[in-house]
């Protein structure tokens, strides 16, 4: 009986000496909670302060069909391509506002719609590439995130 | 308020001429609006008004500089320079608005590009007009 509590003591003080003594390892690497999600988890900041976040899109826009010549067709779609390029960027930064309506009669779909929305200002957006092809213009765009950018 | 021997509007254009080759530049409200429709472009405006009053310039903004040819008028090169200007401007600021609607028969795509009025400094020499927005 003696022998038994002896050894449990002598097998439980290392595994307590190391919870009491040893150093925290973990406190360092634990991320503070800035942002908490909607289940009340702590959500890790996206942008880090120290860090440039950039944001790549590929807008897209048609010639319309009747223009007065081929560079008036080209300006209007690099416009069109733009105007796609910027709703990209609005909205993997900002967030889009999606709203749904079904409506249902005798347990049957009879109609469904689904519009979203998003409006924003955009600052420090450019142009890094653009093509033109068969009436579609392609405009590369790119915008770069930083705290530096936000503050100023 | 009219002087006695009417030279009131002779004194006021030389006044104004004074003042604007002292300062070097005039001041212009320039405001766009790009509508795209379906990725198509449907409405395009971009407006032009000579500023009445001098605009504040609080902070140094990048600049652009357009060609000019003799005489020309400011809208003119605005109307031939129009997408240079579109892209030094919208760089720096531009709201953007998007609706999009979604059913079983139908897509319909709205996009919206404002460039928020503001006032831009231009400053004309003899071959080349610079636009340095103001803030």
């Amino acid at each position: 009986m003696r022998i038994s509590a002896l050894l449990a003591l002598f097998l439980t003080f290392p595994a307590l000496h190391a919870g009491l003594f040893s150093v925290d390892d973990s406190s360092d690497t634990k991320v503070k909670c800035v942002y908490s999600g909607t289940d009340g988890h702590c959500v890790e900041p996206i942008l880090k302060s120290q860090n440039e976040l950039v944001i790549t899109v590929t807008g897209q826009g048609v010639a319309p069909s009747v223009t007065a010549s081929p560079a008036q067709a080209y300006a209007l779609a690099k416009r069109a391509a733009m105007a796609d390029g910027y709703r990209q960027i609005a909205e993997r930064v900002k967030g889009v506002q999606v709203e749904g309506q079904d409506t249902i009669k005798n347990m049957m779909l009879q109609q469904s719609s689904t519009k979203t929305s998003v409006e924003a200002l955009v600052r420090g957006a450019n142009i890094t590439n653009t093509s033109f092809k068969e009436g579609l213009c392609e405009v590369e765009m790119e915008i770069a995130l930083s705290y530096s950018r936000i503050l100023h | 308020m009219r002087s006695r021997n009417g030279n009131s509007p002779f004194i006021f254009t030389h006044l104004a001429l004074i003042a604007t080759l002292s300062f070097g530049a005039d001041n212009y409200y320039i405001g766009y609006r790009f509508t795209a429709k379906n990725t198509q472009a449907i409405n395009e405006k971009l407006s032009i008004s000579k500023a009445m009053q001098p605009c504040s310039k609080k902070t140094e903004l990048p600049a652009l500089v357009l060609q000019r040819h003799s005489n020309e008028s400011f809208e003119s090169v605005l109307g031939r320079e129009e997408n240079q200007f579109l892209e030094f401007a919208a760089a720096q600021e531009l709201r953007v608005k998007s609706n999009e609607s979604f059913t079983a028969q139908h897509m319909d795509i709205q996009n919206s590009l404002i460039l928020p009025t503001r006032c831009y400094a231009v400053e004309f020499n003899n071959e080349s007009v610079t636009i340095t927005a103001t803030k």
